[in-house]
């Protein structure tokens, strides 16, 4: 009879049994950990994407007919996870002989076809009538030109005299539209398929050239509405970004005549004034700014199109307006304007809003950065070396090589663009 | 003797030879599509020589070829053919490169069949024989290329026929011959007693018909307005008339049916003599569309008058680099007739101003449309 040391018997059994309890016990609190992740974000409260907050009667259709597909996609989920649960665990393969096989049962047949059917009438009847009630346009009260490139947003605003628009308007970064009003977008793309989505005002549309796709939004307060571009567009797709400006209405016929109002070249012998020649020299290539004007009294049209792949570059025209810049992905104003503008109270926020950026207000570490190198601050096939795919033409801003005296000049310069 | 794989690959070789001549002289010699060809020929004639060597893989097939014994020439129309395909690439040279190319295509056809036949002819002195192994030789090609010659020459005659009746002669013509083709088949197809002769007879006689007919059109020329197109240029890109129509027939040959609509940025509308615009989501008339810079944009004009009308699109005026005098930019449709259709599509870099001011017309009807360009 041998001799059997219990010790070992025991070590012998942690090194068989241990590891695979202890690697399910991994398994399991990983799903867990996981799992409470996910749960947990849908309690985070700086959302501004959150599609289950609209925030005006478009994203509102969306939501009602969430809150009825969800509900019944969800139980018919938790029954349908059950009932596959419990057939796994109770007819799993344990060595037992195989058991009668029958050809089905017509009366479960017949139940599993007209209940799914009449789940999906009911979903399908509101669905589509979610549909179309977005997609009306007959009562449209403003139009906005969206039109989408690598990797920016250019908003333009037609001549509508019922809007006090008597002239259009060019923006970019931050569409802005009066509340209670129904805007209708008209998107359409330079370059490559975008997608536009403020997920508080209405769902996405995607933007694809030569189609023009019509989006309607609208904004039940004053506020910021953010949005992504939800379309790969290639190399800065997650930099896409946008937002939607609601101001009421009076103070939307403010930035209308805000945006309207003539050029006003700084006064001679001024940093802004010197700043205005290296914009002139250096940026009016792609960038035009209305009204700027040469030496000789000439207006300086800008020709983006021998210069930029999709044939755009953003209108910097009344840029300090603006809180954004390069597609929405920098703020022009620091953490504490910015943050004093979101916050604003509704009532309040238009004022705000219309301030633009002061020279106190202005992010001035992110623009200077962006001007002295934008392509490493955005990822952008700029390299000039690297251009043989789109003809000599760039997707972004390149890098242009600005001093910084030239910097100190166009910061100057740009911040007198209100 | 040629065996059946070799054959194929000496057909695709000679295929490849002739695609890649043509390609080279009428596309573009230094073309990616040139290299394929003369690779294709390298190939086809790499894999041929291979399946002549090992007799396709089968070594009882050389048991079938018969040693020469004696030379056994037959009467043969291929020197007659050889000889017109020189004359034709001699005439083709002094004429037009068609001819030339005609002339090239009779005189290699001329020449491989003339070959081959001599070369069958000595197998042995058996003519049957010698026919058997012409037939094995580039028998495989005969039919096709009968079949194409065949099917040229009738696309060739009833285009000349088409081209020179009137309009709606030609959709006569065509329906009557396409009904007659279909009835004959029908025909012949049921009713197993008209093979023969008289099929023969229907068919030569249509032959004759198609023959007499194309070459009394080919002689009589196209119909007037086709004349006039090719003549006045219309058939040009280039080709604008934006003012007084010019021509006779070219704004009525237009397609008025447009099937893009959720592609338009505006609809501009003629009627009563006065123009409108309506942007796509605002059903409203509106003076101004706005046009985004640098895009291609389509504009949709609809014509609600009884004259024919056509839209403009003025751009301003600029320089012309080569003649240095200042020109009107701008272009059009074609003309619509009433609730007809046309489409404009435009992509203008510049964006416009007080100075240069952009805008919808429409000659001969009232106001105008502002264009702007942000």
């Amino acid at each position: 009879m041998s001799h059997i040391d219990p010790v070992l018997t025991k070590e012998k059994a942690i090194d068989t049994v241990t590891p695979v309890k202890s690697s399910r016990r991994r398994i399991v609190t990983a799903l867990a950990g996981v799992s409470a992740t996910v749960f947990l974000t849908g309690c985070a409260t700086n959302a501004p994407q959150d599609t289950f907050v609209p925030k005006g009667p478009n994203a509102k259709i969306i939501d009602d007919l969430n809150m009825i597909v969800f509900p019944i996609a969800g139980v018919v989920g938790v029954i349908v996870l059950a009932l596959a649960t419990y057939i796994f665990m109770k007819f799993r393969d344990k060595g037992q002989a195989i058991p009668a096989q029958s050809h089905g049962k017509p009366y479960v047949e017949i139940t599993l076809t007209i209940v799914p059917a009449l789940i999906l009438t009911v979903v399908g009847v509101f669905t589509f009538r979610g549909i179309f009630d977005l997609a009306e346009t007959k009562d449209t009260e403003l139009i906005i030109n969206v039109t989408g490139q690598q990797w920016w947003w250019e908003y333009d605003y037609p001549v509508q005299a019922d809007q006090g628009i008597s002239q259009p308007i060019i923006s970019s970064g931050q569409l802005v539209i009066p509340v209670g009003t129904k805007v209708l977008l008209r998107e359409t793309s330079r370059d490559v398929i975008h997608s536009y989505w403020i997920p508080a005002l209405n769902g996405k549309k995607d933007a694809v050239p030569g189609r023009i796709h019509l989006l309607r939004l609208e904004a039940d307060e004053p506020g910021i509405y953010a949005g992504q571009c939800t379309e790969f567009c290639g190399l800065s797709h997650a930099n896409m970004r946008m937002e939607a400006v609601a101001l009421s209405k009076e103070d939307f016929a403010k930035w209308v005549a805000g945006q309207q109002k003539a050029y006003t070249a700084p006064a001679a012998g001024t940093l802004a004034a010197e700043g205005e020649t290296t914009f002139i020299n250096q940026c009016s290539r792609c960038h035009q700014v209305n009204g700027i004007k040469d030496a000789n009294g000439k207006p300086i049209i800008s020709a983006p199109d021998e210069n930029v792949y999709s044939g755009a570059a953003p209108n910097l025209s009344h840029l300090m307006s603006r809180n954004t810049f390069a597609g929405a992905m920098f703020d022009l104003v620091n953490e504490e304007c910015r943050a004093d503008v979101w916050n604003a109270k509704s009532e309040e926020f238009g004022a705000k809003y219309l301030a633009g950026v002061s020279e106190d207000c202005l992010n001035e570490k992110d623009l200077r950065a962006w001007l002295r190198n934008a392509p490493a601050m955005k990822p952008m096939y700029a390299d000039p070396s690297n251009l043989e795919k789109s003809n000599g033409l760039y997707r972004g801003m390149p890098n242009l090589g600005l001093t910084e005296d030239d910097i100190d000049k166009l910061v100057a310069y740009l911040l007198t663009l209100k | 003797m040629f065996t059946p794989g070799s054959k194929y690959f000496l057909g695709l070789t000679g295929l490849s030879l002739v695609s890649a001549v043509l390609y080279t002289i009428f596309v573009n010699p230094s073309d990616i599509g040139a290299v394929a060809l003369f690779g294709l020929l390298l190939a086809g004639a790499l894999v041929a020589g291979f399946s002549l060597f090992t007799r396709d893989g089968d070594a009882e097939t050389e048991a079938e070829a018969v040693e020469a014994a004696a030379y056994a020439p037959t009467p043969s129309f291929w020197p007659i053919v050889f000889a017109l395909g020189a004359a034709v690439v001699l005439l083709g040279v002094a004429t037009h490169p068609i001819v030339f190319v005609l002339g090239i295509a009779v005189l290699v056809g001329g020449g491989v069949e003339w070959t081959i036949q001599d070369w069958a002819e000595r197998a042995s002195a058996d003519a049957e024989f010698n026919d058997l192994v012409r037939h094995r030789a580039i028998g495989a090609l005969d039919y096709p290329g009968l079949a194409a010659v065949g099917l040229g020459v009738i696309a060739y005659f009833f285009s000349r026929i088409m081209l020179a009746a009137s309009k709606d002669g030609a959709s006569v013509i065509f329906i009557v011959v396409a009904t007659a083709i279909m009835v004959f088949a029908f025909l012949v197809a049921t009713k197993p007693t008209l093979r023969g002769k008289s099929v023969a007879l229907v068919v030569t006689a249509g032959a004759l018909l198609l023959a007499v007919a194309g070459v009394a059109t080919a002689i009589s020329g196209e119909r007037s307005e086709l004349v006039e197109y090719a003549e006045a240029d219309h058939y040009s890109k280039t080709h604008r008339e934006c003012g007084e129509e010019e021509g006779k027939y070219y704004d009525h040959e237009a397609n008025n049916t447009v099937s893009l609509r959720s592609a338009v940025l505006a609809t501009v509308f003629v009627e009563d003599g006065k123009i409108r615009a309506q942007m796509i989501g605002l059903e409203k008339d509106v003076d101004t569309i706005t046009v985004p810079r640098s895009n291609a944009t389509n504009i949709l004009f609809r014509n609600l008058d009884e004259e024919d009308h056509r839209l403009v699109v003025n751009l301003g005026k600029a320089v012309n680099d080569e003649t240095g005098k200042e020109e009107e930019l701008g272009t059009c449709t074609q003309l619509a007739g009433k609730n007809q259709e046309q489409v404009l599509t435009l992509n203008i870099k510049k964006p416009s101003s007080e100075e240069q001011g952009y805008s919808f017309t429409v000659p001969g009807a009232e106001g105008e449309i502002k264009v702007v360009v942000p």
